[in-house]
């Protein structure tokens, strides 16, 4: 493929690389699909030449905009989407692949092995050979769009509801190697190269050596993925991932696998107040042997599921909710055995039964079917609300659905969700919240109906990333932060500390052409609301 | 009103295979589920429960690691279930099954309705429902969709063909087969998979319900499985060209060549 084939210009029947599952749309002039990572360099090169900001993509499930590119050339790489081999460690196996695969793809190779092994080393070979004949093994990061791209998750560091035991996608990547913006590559393997307290340097593969002051903020003692990874000492491997798309255009990754449990079972309770489900999820919390999910529907999400069965077929298949239902908590158990399973079982009745909620108010999925029930009407809650502000639209064109993304500390949960109460009962904005309670992480949708309520949501989504921030908290736990969450990122951190990020990114990458608007605000451009 | 409803363990769908030798699907070692339409005929008893009170019993026949399904119909609501399992009742066609329901049923001493799922996702015949009523002396309506009025002697069912909906009288004790519905059946609950975990399942051989074993599994089968094999797909397009009448003159013509085909 020559370069005017590799890069063309944008047209009209590209309007869709314009925009991400965040919906906003943006703008750009050229657009290219590398299928190899020599055909990524040779774009960063020519676009370098060009002087042309690059927006990197995956599959654009993003909600943060981080792949909505604001001018220059888009770089698309879900054609790189291919499983490129395997390596086993003792009885652990690790798959690298290209950025482009798909999760749903991902996680069915890995449950059925069927992998195309076509061009794999003899040593990938092997450890696959091994990997077919081993117990089953799973990828745990589950973020709800089973469409995203592992190479957007690890940019993100998304997670999901399985993160409550196995933690976010940076736990479960082991090395990645990429293109940076000019055409040189960069490979870096977890526990190979750290930082010396906050001085890191690391070799790109062309010998050029880049320096960097890490920012010396506090992480967040919580579920993040605010802004660059910084630590003293820290491995440097975990700077790139959650760097939203600012530092280079992955190229491949190594992910490592874990056992599949044996047993898994889904469990969801219903409870009358959101106080009672609060109380059950510390109960849950404490148990001895850790839940994968715990995940919350408050009861804005179980009407718009009642209002969804009554008025569409599509929806008719969710189980039935008693009236009396306020809201849900659905804790997923993995477990080594049946008895291990049923004796959580008996926890978690113990947990409802103490919280004022009981065992007969409740969904219990062994099956496959059942599983794929819970699965349903978790997944109907945000694709339902989507479907309200849709409506909405219709009337207002330029209104989106605005949402928290917002993680606080142990302790501090109760006194957020007072605050998320109390300014929506203020505000009489249309809501609906969901999520990852485990974590103290709930994603508050506010459903505006008219422009007026977007600006008010919006101000509200600030008010609460100011206010969790003061809690040591984090404005992003697993979307990214892309352009939307930009301007929360100095609330956070503070400015400067925005700005030693800020260098870190000029160092990487001196042009500053990837991921332009991404962490740090571009006020010239802004993409508009579709 | 005191109901039975029957249950069979049926193989989960992705893990259905037949043995090559015995053309029979085989049970052991895979995964398995409670047959979908059992979930609908259950729930259809917890319906009628919540409105006249009473019980509801399973009873399945199968291994012995058929009270699976018995457990799972408990944590869903059932208050308990009986297992039949017995080497005498391997190999069973539809006859000789719905005989061994038949005297389990008698044993548990009969009931005033008794539901099954339309047919069973791995014999595919419905011919359970029907047949059982026969081997009890009960009228029976299959294919119900939904009961419009209970009262202590009789039941007002409605059923749903393809072209055809009635809506009949059912006098008490009857069998009724019931049909997968829009609703989504209950699903277990905390307590009831505590309660189905402890549940005491009685296994009852042939001799426990005084079956005759010349009427049971394989010896009382009048089917014979000759073959079972996968349907060779026959896909065949062809344009027709000219006007509309000559299309439909062609179309005609092809039709009856199939026909005449099958026959």
């Amino acid at each position: 493929m020559c370069e005017t084939q590799l890069i063309r210009p944008l047209t009209g029947g590209d309007a869709e690389y314009l925009r991400d599952e965040s919906k906003q749309t943006g703008h750009a002039v050229s657009i290219s699909f590398p299928e190899t990572e020599a055909q990524v360099r040779q774009v960063m090169e020519e676009t370098a030449r060009q002087g042309l900001a690059v927006t990197l993509q995956g599959s654009r499930t993003g909600l943060a905009a981080a792949a909505v590119p604001f001018g220059g050339h888009v770089l698309n790489l879900s054609r790189m989407d291919k499983i490129c081999g395997m390596r086993q460690e003792g009885e652990r196996f690790f798959v690298t692949l290209q950025p482009g695969v798909i999760l749903q793809k991902l996680n069915r190779a890995i449950a059925a092995r069927q992998m195309d092994t076509t061009g794999w080393s003899e040593q990938s070979l092997a450890a696959y050979a091994a990997f077919c004949r081993a117990p089953a093994q799973m990828f745990t990061p589950d973020p709800t769009e089973s469409t995203a791209s592992i190479g957007g998750m690890v940019s993100c560091n998304a997670s999901g509801a399985r993160s409550y035991r196995y933690g976010a996608a940076r736990s479960h990547v082991t090395a990645v190697r990429g293109v940076l913006a000019d055409g040189d590559t960069l490979s870096l393997r977890r526990g190979q190269v750290f930082a010396k307290g906050y001085d890191l340097t690391v070799t790109t593969d062309g010998g050029r050596i880049i320096s960097v002051r890490l920012p010396q903020y506090c992480m967040p003692n919580c579920k993040n993925a605010s802004g660059y990874y910084c630590a003293p000492d820290m491995d440097a491997l975990d700077l790139l991932i959650g760097s939203d798309g600012t530092l280079l255009a992955i190229t491949e990754i190594e992910i490592a696998l874990l056992p599949a449990p044996a047993v898994t079972w889904g469990v969801t309770c219903f409870f009358e107040t959101q106080q009672q489900a609060v109380t059950y999820t510390h109960g849950v919390r404490q148990l001895p042997q850790q839940p994968a999910a715990i995940e919350y529907f408050d009861p804005e999400s179980l009407n718009v599921l009642r209002r969804q069965k009554a008025q569409h077929t599509a929806f008719a298949a969710l189980p039935d909710m008693d009236d009396a239902y306020g809201c849900a908590v659905y804790t997923e158990l993995h477990c080594d055995t049946e008895a291990q399973a049923y004796d959580l079982l008996a926890q978690l009745q113990r947990c409802a039964e103490t919280s004022g909620g009981s065992g007969h108010h409740s969904w219990v999925a062994c099956s496959d079917s059942d599983r794929d029930l819970l699965y349903f009407f978790r997944h109907a809650v945000p694709e339902s609300v989507n479907m309200q502000v849709e409506r909405y639209k219709q009337h207002h064109p330029g209104i989106t659905k605005t949402a928290a993304d917002i993680a606080v500390p142990d302790g501090c949960f109760e006194d957020m969700l007072a605050l998320y109460d109390g300014a929506l009962e203020q505000a009489g904005l249309q809501h609906a919240a969901w999520g990852h309670i485990g974590d103290n992480h709930i994603h508050v949708n506010i459903l505006p109906r008219d422009p007026a309520e977007l600006d008010a949501g919006r101000a509200l989504v600030a008010q609460w990333a100011a206010q969790a921030s003061a809690m040591g908290g984090a404005v992003s736990a697993e979307h990214g932060v892309g352009k939307l969450k930009a301007p929360l990122l100095e609330l956070m951190y503070g400015k400067e500390q925005v700005q030693a990020m800020a260098a870190v990114k000029a160092a990487f990458d001196p042009g500053w052409r990837l991921g332009r608007g991404n962490l740090f605000p571009t006020e010239k451009e802004v993409p508009v609301c579709e | 009103m005191r109901m039975i409803v029957c249950i069979k363990q049926v193989p989960a769908a992705a893990s259905a295979s037949i043995d090559p030798l015995t053309k029979t699907i085989v049970r052991t070692g895979q995964k398995a589920v409670t047959n979908p339409f059992d979930l609908h005929a259950l729930q259809l008893a917890l319906d009628l429960r919540q409105q006249t009170g009473g019980t509801i019993t399973g009873i399945t026949m199968g291994l012995p690691a058929a009270a699976a399904a018995l457990r799972d119909g408990i944590s869903r609501g059932m208050d308990g279930g009986v297992l039949l399992s017995d080497r005498t009742f391997a190999g069973a066609d539809t006859l000789a099954t719905s005989y061994a329901l038949s005297r389990g049923i008698e044993k548990l001493g009969g009931a005033d309705l008794i539901l099954c799922g339309r047919m069973a996702t791995d014999g595919d015949t419905a011919q359970i429902g029907p047949e059982l009523a026969q081997q009890l002396g009960l009228p029976h309506v299959s294919d119900v969709c939904q009961v419009l009025e209970i009262a202590e002697d009789h039941l007002v069912v409605r059923r749903v063909w393809d072209e055809l909906e009635q809506v009949l009288h059912l006098p008490l004790p009857a069998v009724i087969t019931v049909v997968k519905s829009s609703r989504t059946p209950a699903l277990p609950t905390l307590s009831g998979m505590l309660r189905a975990k402890d549940a005491v399942i009685p296994v009852w051989t042939a001799a426990d319900v005084g079956a005759d074993p010349e009427r049971c599994g394989l010896r009382g089968s009048p089917t014979q499985v000759v073959r079972t094999f996968a349907p060779q797909a026959r896909r065949q397009a062809q344009v027709l060209g000219g006007d509309v009448g000559t299309q439909a003159q062609a179309l005609a013509q092809l039709c009856r060549e199939v026909l005449r085909e099958q026959d």
